[in-house]
């Protein structure tokens, strides 16, 4: 079996070591829902909110919900463990042996994220069905297949960008804080919490450029239909441009980094 | 097999004051200090040899087992293993040896020991029967067969150490690194992994550096010993020949019907322990014979042997002269 492989597959039998921790992945993913469900009715009870935002009540409901949701699939949590590999020389077992560190990790993250995504997506069918029958989405079997094709380069994606963030360990040694900020610094530029153009066409174009909206606007914009075929195109090509460019970024950081490793611990 | 010339390690630290200012004061200003931790060692093994890489803690060991495997770069020098530069990390390179640290842990936490194994099997490309025979073999042999499906983490620290070098030999290395193998173990099982590293250097003719600060572990499993004390090689011979550098001295010790007077007994030796009955004398090596023959002569003694100073009081020694001398 290639050893990439082996590492997925040993990834999903990690995750489902722990029974109770999988399993509250689901209340993890109901519990923002609720919750921004709570806020946005109150918020567009009580004020014009949809001349504010430019949303109605039932678009803004569809794209939170779906936002939080995405938000919770491209979660990552690996750089965690990067972190401690490279501060307290965790990373001689990779170093020693014939496999790309980069390559282990992001087949690792895969595979424990493979059972949860699973229940996520069940969840998501539920919220897809009800923004359908309930609040009159539109949904074509194609603009479906989109959102799964964007929802797995966005973890690509969230992948290389916390990935580089966790190399960063090699200079600062504890960057344990830093993922904390980075984590809801991302959540919110990347639109998990609500569509970054409520703020106006400048700030839309602005995240339209950067790398974040990839990561969970743009597949919520597929699937609620707020995009054209041409531009999810371009989406595509955004997101594709970006993977790469944190990808290349990560192989230069790695290669620095390493000449800084001290390996500590014998 | 393993060539190293002049390797040099330098690490760049800084030094906290004590307490909550010593922390403030670091936050503004931090002076950097670098020592050497390893300072121009030259040494090489054989084919099949198993050396004994000896130093008090902080003395450069592991930092040379990890230039020696690639995990670390070297300020200065050079070094071959097999042909391969270590640093340069090719993984032609990895598939030929194999490095275990007592103090680290390669194994997946949260899974049994045999998926890591078989992740190895897939790492190092190893064919399914040879792989099937190599965890058969030497599970047996470590008697660790009926644990491969437990979780590693519920596993004690001894079985944990099997479990650790028996996944690193799953690709069959023909150069392995051990860093401590047995620290922290009871003794049933660190002569376990002993009589299994002695077996399997017999057999498979592998060849190893270890280290270890049970002298145990050294004198069952090396011939040689390398020795470096704060970063400096300070011996490279026989490790039987370590106690020519204590004067050649060997130990008698006396059993006697009765106690006898110190007094008598210091014109036949330095005396090292004396016990009631039992006495433990220091003598020279070439005056052994004459000294043995005068006291059973004149002192009232039932039984007597003659032992080898102790390695470790030989070794501690070669590290005193060492850190005196700097």
């Amino acid at each position: 079996m290639n050893p990439y492989r082996c590492v997925f597959r040993m990834g999903i039998e990690k995750s489902l070591e722990y029974r109770v921790n999988f399993l509250l992945t689901l209340l993890s993913a109901v519990f923002p829902i609720v919750i921004q469900t709570f806020l946005w009715n109150y918020l567009y009870g009580n004020a014009d909110a949809a001349a504010l935002f430019g949303y109605s009540h039932d678009q803004i409901l569809v794209y939170t919900l779906l936002a939080t949701l995405v938000s919770q699939l491209v979660h990552t949590g690996f750089e965690y463990q990067v972190n401690e590999d490279i501060k307290n020389g965790g990373l001689n077992k990779y170093l020693v042996r014939p496999v790309t560190y980069r390559y282990y990790q992001l087949c690792s993250f895969f595979g424990e994220k493979m059972p949860q995504l699973f229940l996520l997506l069940i969840v998501a069918t539920g919220l897809v069905g009800f923004s359908v029958l309930v609040l009159g989405l539109g949904l074509t079997p194609l603009r479906i297949l989109a959102f799964v094709g964007s929802l797995l380069l966005a973890l690509l994606l969230n992948f290389f960008l916390f990935y580089c963030v966790a190399l960063l360990s090699f200079w600062l040694t504890d960057v344990n804080l830093l993922f904390g900020t980075v984590s809801v610094v991302l959540v919110v530029v990347s639109g998990g919490v609500f569509p970054m153009d409520i703020f106006g066409e400048k700030i839309a174009l602005l995240f339209r450029i950067l790398p974040f909206g990839y990561t969970t606007q743009f597949c919520v914009n597929i699937i609620n239909g707020k995009l054209d075929w041409g531009q999810v195109g371009t989406g595509f090509c955004c997101q594709l441009f970006w993977i790469a460019a944190f990808a290349l970024l990560t192989f230069w950081m790695w290669r620095r980094g390493l000449k800084r490793y001290v390996a500590v611990g014998g | 097999m393993i060539k190293v010339e002049h390797l040099s390690k330098q690490f760049a630290y800084y030094k906290k004051g004590i307490g909550l200012q010593g922390s403030l004061h670091n936050l503004f200003r931090r002076e950097t200090l670098t020592k050497d931790a390893v300072s121009d060692v030259s040494f090489s093994v054989e084919k099949g040899e198993i050396v004994g890489l000896l130093g008090p803690n902080g003395a450069g060991k592991t930092t040379t087992l990890k230039m020696l495997s690639g995990i670390l770069y070297p300020t200065s020098g050079s070094a071959t293993v097999d042909g391969f530069v270590p640093w340069e990390r090719k993984n032609e390179f990895k598939r030929r040896f194999s490095i275990v640290m007592g103090q680290k842990n390669q194994l997946w936490w949260d899974l049994p020991a045999s998926d890591s194994f078989y992740l190895n099997k897939c790492i190092f490309g190893v064919e399914d029967a040879a792989y099937r025979r190599t965890v058969e073999e030497l599970s047996e042999l470590l008697e660790v067969r009926e644990l491969m499906h437990v979780q590693v983490r519920r596993l004690s620290l001894g079985e944990r150490m099997k479990m650790e070098i028996l996944a690193a030999l799953i690709h069959r290395p023909d150069i392995l690194f051990l860093d401590e193998p047995t620290i922290g173990l009871d003794i049933l099982s660190q002569q376990k992994i002993r009589d299994f590293l002695h077996y399997y250097n017999e057999k498979e003719k592998t060849t190893v550096i270890l280290t270890s600060h049970y002298m145990r572990d050294i004198e069952a499993l090396c011939k040689r010993a390398v020795i470096i004390s704060s970063g400096q090689l300070v011996y490279d011979g026989e490790l039987a020949a370590i106690n020519h550098l204590m004067g050649d001295k060997k130990l008698l010790t006396l059993k006697a019907a009765q106690p006898i007077a110190a007094d008598r007994l210091v014109t036949f030796g330095k005396i090292r322990e004396q016990n009631g009955t039992e006495t433990v004398l220091e003598v020279p090596k070439e005056s052994l014979k004459q000294t043995a023959s005068a006291i059973l002569a004149s002192l009232p003694v039932e039984d007597f042997t003659v032992t080898e100073v102790p390695l470790e009081e030989s070794i501690a020694h070669i590290f005193k002269k060492e850190v005196a001398g700097l």
